[in-house]
């Protein structure tokens, strides 16, 4: 059925190249705050390791006399009962890490043994074990701690379980759900269907999965266990026979510290040595969770507000084409990286009233970033780093976001990519159209052209107050389109705009989109991976590779005899229905590296037809007929 | 829907009777014998064995556990919840007198923290990736680390002591004042109490906002709110929208935190809520008023997450109005 070449009809959406220098950013802050929670760790374990050597006093024996002032005997003074309040600092440290040390492994052990449970047992075993965790988290666990130590009374051991008992619940929770992800990686389905014993599987591919997240947890579960422990040491619940740095907040509070000079020393100490065993612990829980999350990737700032600031250049266009709706000239784009990608590399192309022009290239050709540069919501680090358009004469210098924003949604429409899923499930249909419409009109004007312009793509008034979950994929495609052409926009862009949509709904779409050209006198730029589609609807061609333009014309010239081996190629990739069987080509490798250009053509690797002069000459566009231009240096051999 | 209600009211219950049965469960599995528990210390401590066998068939102790735990149901279905060795009088009537002041902190930072959060939060996730966004992520980290006893003595110095703004104890004046007199003074008195939770709280609610926030900005609608042509503050609205769902979900389950923190914080500012009469009791070892305070916690909680669970389709087209039959 399908085309055997690799450049199937199904096209999978472009993914935007990775912001490299926000995610450099952000890593960055990641890896700073991680390092600050490491070295103030370190410090603490370091204290608390060779605290005998440094403080020079019992902790638990009075050393001198009550209230003393800070002294060279006594850094920071004594309390009430001559004990050395430094001392107590520094062996409290012991106390505070032993006890966050260990509930956290007790409660990272049994979390883990959950989770690898409840994950590898479904069914009934997991419905209780999760009922058992859901139950846990919903209880106020700081007075379940109070309310078991109360009972179950004071030491290292009972404490340490009393904590464990009550964290274990959450890396339960949080690491369940990743061995449920993991379990379904390729590769472990693969082990398991080849025979793989359970424990294998889990040992093998699981926990090494998760050992970054289960770290995270570990260093979590520390961070909620030093504050506990300090808060039951603060409400006289610690081990008696071990002063903590609640403890000695406990007695402070206790023996009204404030009402004596002593608090400078007797309270301020131990509140902050907390505050660093905690902010150390959540610095690098935070660290670790960021740089283990795939996520972290598509975390890119929206836009630089620099950019938005610039003035926008409005003076009349020189040279522009009279009467073009778009022009744009020797546009490129370019992404930040090292070294720099160039997307789009010097375009030009205009588009007349009323025309449709067809965008054809394949994944990567750069389509979609030069779709998303007209529009000015290209997002950092990708950035127009030469070139200019005019929009109905309307000069848009650089395409910043503030000159773009100003036609967008008004003289510029735009059907993105996934339009199906392009509605915000929180508000209805008819609301999301009106925004629209209120950009040129008043409100109630606006809710009466939304009706209307629903009801021009199609959608009866019934579905009007509908959300996008209530409303089929073919509806909500078109409930996009009505929001695109609401303020009767000169040039209506349309990215991939029947891609995932069945075959019937795609022809009843480009149907609506060709009858709204009629109608309101759109001029269409429509962008699509899928050449003989777009032939059929467009009235020009233009064709992408590698960021450059390499052929364009009349829709009938391009596809009835291309002139350059890759739009031959994509011709050929799709099979027809009327006329000769013919072997199916295609496509064969990978698009070119935009990462690593060459002086030569950038279709050259891929090239049947290259010659020698292809690999050291960039092909300029020349014509091959009237309106008719290709860039290809084998068309004059 | 009505499938679904049900199935939440029966989790619930399944949750309340669990609380209950620790509850229960918490003085039989306790070391030491279950006298220690009704009575005071210095008055257990001198039984002679015989008096201590006629203590536990006084309070049908020496019955099976099944008829005890079938009179104990019966008992909190009256309302009863023992007596209290320290006050001699009955729990309900005591926790009756401190649940207010511990709602009036509780529910004022729950609102205080939710909205300074989601502020932050929102802000910090426009902004993501901006020295901005990471100054006020690591500041929030680094109130979040203060642990709230810790801040609520340090207020009491400063404001307290030193400044001499506010009174460090108790919620009610010492003198006789009446009307808005008295008004002004309950809210004088618990200003730093209530920053002190406030500051507790603002934290979680912070992440979650922003998180939140990041995540709902990269999907394909906010970038359609764009080219349609709206302003960066209706396109802000449109995410921030769906943003709030997780945050809703966060503030009703982060009583639980709270109700605990209060706890502790009540105890600083010796502020007569329910936190102040735990601690009140685990120092008397006063066991049944420490069981009635926990069993009203834990409802209260119980109930906050039953609430949220129903609010939340208001706030959630798709679960208000699931997908209906079309084609």
């Amino acid at each position: 059925m399908t085309a055997p070449a690799p450049l199937s009809a199904v096209d999978v959406p472009e993914p935007p190249p990775a912001p490299i220098a926000a995610v450099a950013a952000k890593a960055s802050l990641a890896r700073r705050l991680g390092g600050l929670g490491a070295g103030l760790l370190l410090f603490l374990v370091l204290v608390a390791l060779f605290a005998p050597l440094i403080a020079r006093h019992d902790p638990d024996l009075p050393s001198g006399l009550p209230y003393e002032s800070p002294s060279l005997a006594h850094p920071f003074g004594t309390n009430d009962v001559g004990q050395d309040l430094f001392a107590q600092l520094v062996f409290g440290t012991r106390v505070s890490l032993t006890i966050a040390t260990l509930s956290a492994l007790v409660a990272l052990g049994v979390g883990l043994t959950v989770a690898l449970l409840a994950g590898y047992h479904r069914g009934r075993v997991e419905a209780a074990l999760m009922r058992l965790v859901d139950l846990i988290l919903a209880f106020p666990f700081m007075v379940l701690v109070i309310v078991l130590a109360a009972f179950f009374g004071r030491g290292l051991l009972t404490t340490v379980v009393i904590l464990a008992g009550v964290i274990w619940a959450r890396p339960a929770r949080v690491l369940r759900s990743q061995v449920l992800k993991v379990r379904e990686y390729q590769h472990v389905v693969g082990a398991r269907a080849m025979g793989a014993s359970t424990s294998r599987c889990i040992c093998r591919h699981v926990v090494p999965r998760i050992a970054p997240l289960a770290a995270a947890q570990f260093v979590r579960a520390a961070n909620i266990a030093v504050l506990l422990e300090a808060s039951l040491s603060f409400l006289g619940l610690g081990d008696p026979n071990r002063v903590s740095w609640g403890t000695m907040l406990y007695f402070a509070n206790a023996r009204n510290a404030f009402l004596t000079d002593a608090w400078l020393w007797w309270i301020l100490p131990p509140g902050l040595a907390l505050t660093a065993a905690i902010l150390g612990f959540a610095f690098l829980g935070y660290a670790i969770e960021e740089l283990a999350d795939p996520r972290l990737a598509r975390a890119a700032p929206r836009h630089s507000r620099r950019g938005a600031r610039r003035p926008p250049a409005v003076t009349p266009a020189e040279g522009a084409h009279a009467g073009m709706v778009l022009e744009v000239r020797d546009l490129s784009v370019e992404y930040l990286a090292d070294p720099p990608v160039r997307a789009v590399d010097g375009v030009s192309f205009s588009v007349g009233p009323g025309r449709v022009l067809g965008l054809v290239g394949e994944s990567g050709s750069g389509k979609s970033t030069l779709v998303m540069a007209l529009l000015g919501l290209l997002r950092p680090p990708g950035r127009v780093v030469a070139g200019n358009a005019t929009v109905n004469g309307r000069e848009l210098g650089r395409l910043h976001r503030a000159a773009v924003a100003r036609v967008r949604g008004r003289e510029i429409g735009f059907i993105p990519q996934n339009a199906m899923n392009a509605l915000n499930p929180a508000y209805t249909v008819h609301h999301q159209v009106t925004e629209a419409a209120a950009l040129t009109r008043d409100l109630s004007a606006a809710r009466q052209r939304a009706t209307e312009v629903l009801e021009l793509v199609g959608i009866p008034a019934p579905r009007h107050r509908a959300y996008p979950h209530e409303l089929s994929g073919g509806m909500r495609q078109r409930v996009v389109i009505a929001m695109a052409v609401t303020n009767e926009p000169s040039l209506l862009v349309a990215d991939e705009p029947v891609t995932g949509l069945d075959v019937v709904t795609s022809a009843r779409v480009l149907r609506l989109l060709l009858e709204l050209r009629d109608r309101l006198g759109l001029s269409i730029l429509l962008v699509s991976h899928d050449l003989p589609l777009v032939a059929r609807v467009a009235d020009d061609l233009l064709v992408m590779y590698g960021g450059r333009i390499v052929e364009r014309g009349g829709a009938k010239a391009v596809t009835g005899a291309p002139a350059h081996p890759y739009t031959r190629q994509l011709l050929s990739a799709f099979p027809s229905l009327r006329g000769p069987r013919r072997r199916m080509t295609g496509l064969t490798s990978e698009p070119t590296d935009l990462t690593a250009p060459s002086a030569g053509c950038p279709f050259h690797p891929r090239c049947p037809d290259r010659g020698e002069a292809c690999r050291c000459t960039h092909p300029p566009l020349v014509e091959v007929d009237v309106g008719h231009e290709a860039a290809c240096l084998m068309r004059d051999q | 829907m009505a499938g679904h209600v049900a199935r939440t009211v029966a989790q619930y219950l399944l949750v309340l009777f669990a609380a209950i049965s620790l509850n229960f469960a918490l003085p039989r599995l306790a070391p030491g014998d279950a006298v220690d528990y009704l009575l005071p210390p210095e008055q257990a401590g001198s039984l002679t064995p015989e008096q201590r066998t006629q203590v536990l068939s006084q309070f049908g102790l020496d019955e099976p556990l099944a008829t005890q735990f079938g009179d104990y149901l019966s008992g909190l279905a009256r309302g009863d919840l023992l007596f209290s060795v320290r006050y001699g009088r009955p729990v309900t009537e005591l926790l009756a007198e401190r649940v207010g002041w511990s709602a009036l902190l509780v529910g004022g930072a729950v609102l205080l923290s939710t909205v300074i959060g989601a502020v932050l939060g929102f802000r910090s996730a426009w902004r993501r990736g901006t020295s901005r966004d990471a100054g006020t992520l690591t500041g929030v980290m680094l109130v979040d680390s203060l642990p709230p006893f810790f801040v609520g003595m340090v207020l009491i110095l400063v404001f307290s002591v030193q400044l001499d703004l506010f009174p460090i104890f108790g919620a009610l004046p010492t003198v006789d004042t009446s009307g808005p007199a008295l008004v002004g003074e309950v809210i004088r008195r618990s200003v730093l109490p209530l920053v002190t939770l406030t500051l507790a709280y603002i934290g979680p609610v912070y992440l979650v906002a922003r998180s939140a926030l990041v995540s709902e900005l990269q999907e394909d609608y906010v970038l359609m709110a764009e080219a349609k042509g709206l302003s960066d503050r209706q396109v802000r609205r449109h995410a921030e929208r769906n943003a709030l769902l997780p945050l809703s979900t966060v503030t009703l389950i982060g009583l639980g935190a709270l109700v605990g923190g209060a706890a502790v914080v009540e105890t600083v500012f010796s502020y007569p809520g329910l936190g102040r009469l735990i601690y009140e009791a685990v120092l008397a070892r006063d066991y049944a008023v420490l069981q009635g305070a926990f069993l009203l916690l834990a409802i209260g909680v119980i109930v906050a997450n039953f609430v949220n669970d129903l609010l939340y389709p208001l706030l959630d087209p798709r679960v208000r109005r699931p997908r209906a039959a079309t084609a």
